[in-house]
């Protein structure tokens, strides 16, 4: 009895640990298709298309529960979120929860960070987290 | 009442005689959905390529889930568009990607292939209108 109680804190405490509960896939590969990292977009005030590539994994929509799936945030000029809790959602978090594969982003000028961050159907990161590189941009 | 029924009737039977084409889910208007590569005319080396697929003004959902603006891609290979009022056939020439897929790895022997991608609702049928992107060629050595 007391080797089962012994056992169950054991996995308490590894369910405990740092992560969301939806198991990332195996060999799932977030980039941001366009801008590059350096890029200078000479972009006069107007919005510039942010592209987000995605392999080994599906996109759905928010509240979808779909194995090997989830939904893409971008994050501007922030560092990641906390792994195990939903991603906050504001103007330095987008999420994309209709789907959405790209979008148009409009920032003022100057040099700014952008980095995509998969949640699952509860804005939750994966466990692992699925995050591509960090890029800084200087937009014009 | 018996008069009342026959308008009724008649509403009925103008409503059942409706051609099906007319009932697929709807998509938006400016929705758009594209080669991000390859683009045509593009030579490959090799068979082996990533395919990206790019979408604008509606969202990837997979297969099977029904909600609006969504669907899921198909990418057509050496093939005409399919009877756009019924389900996409699934085979070598209709490749699916009803798990939300927005990149697929693709192998074609060498010579000239035609590529074009359109979208599925939850049941794998084209949406009204349809949603498709150009036919583009591309050469694979």
């Amino acid at each position: 009895m007391m080797k089962f109680a012994a056992a169950f804190v054991v996995f308490l405490f590894c369910g405990a640990a740092l992560a969301g509960p939806t198991p990332a896939p195996a060999n799932a590969y977030l980039y941001i298709g366009w801008p590059n990292d350096g890029q200078v977009i000479i972009a006069n005030g107007k919005p510039f298309r942010v592209w987000f590539g995605l392999r080994n994994m599906g996109v759905a929509p928010k509240d979808v529960k779909f194995p090997n799936t989830g939904h893409h945030h971008l994050l501007i000029d922030t560092d990641l979120p906390p792994p195990d809790q939903e991603i906050p959602s504001d103007r330095n978090h987008l999420h994309f929860g209709a789907g959405e594969t790209e979008t148009m982003l409009a920032l003022p000028p100057g040099k700014h960070t952008l980095q995509l961050l998969m949640g699952d159907d509860k804005h939750i990161p994966h466990n692992p987290p699925i995050y591509s590189k960090k890029i800084t941009i200087t937009v014009k | 009442m018996r008069t009342a029924l026959i308008p009724a009737a008649l509403a009925l039977a103008v409503f059942w005689t409706a051609p099906a084409f007319a009932a697929g889910t709807p998509a938006p208007k400016d929705a758009y959905v594209y080669f991000i590569w390859p683009s045509d005319g593009t030579v490959i080396q090799g068979g082996k390529f990533w395919v990206r697929m790019g979408l604008r003004n509606m969202g990837v959902c997979p297969r099977g889930v029904a909600l609006p603006n969504v669907g899921h891609h198909h990418l057509l290979i050496d093939t005409e568009l399919p009877p756009l009022n019924e389900p996409i056939p699934s085979d070598r020439n209709h490749l699916h990607f009803g798990a939300g897929e927005t990149e697929a790895r693709i192998e074609l022997p060498p010579g000239k292939h035609t590529l074009q991608l359109l979208l599925g609702d939850q049941d794998h049928a084209p949406h009204d209108p349809p949603v498709y992107s150009k036919k583009i060629t591309i050469v694979v050595q």
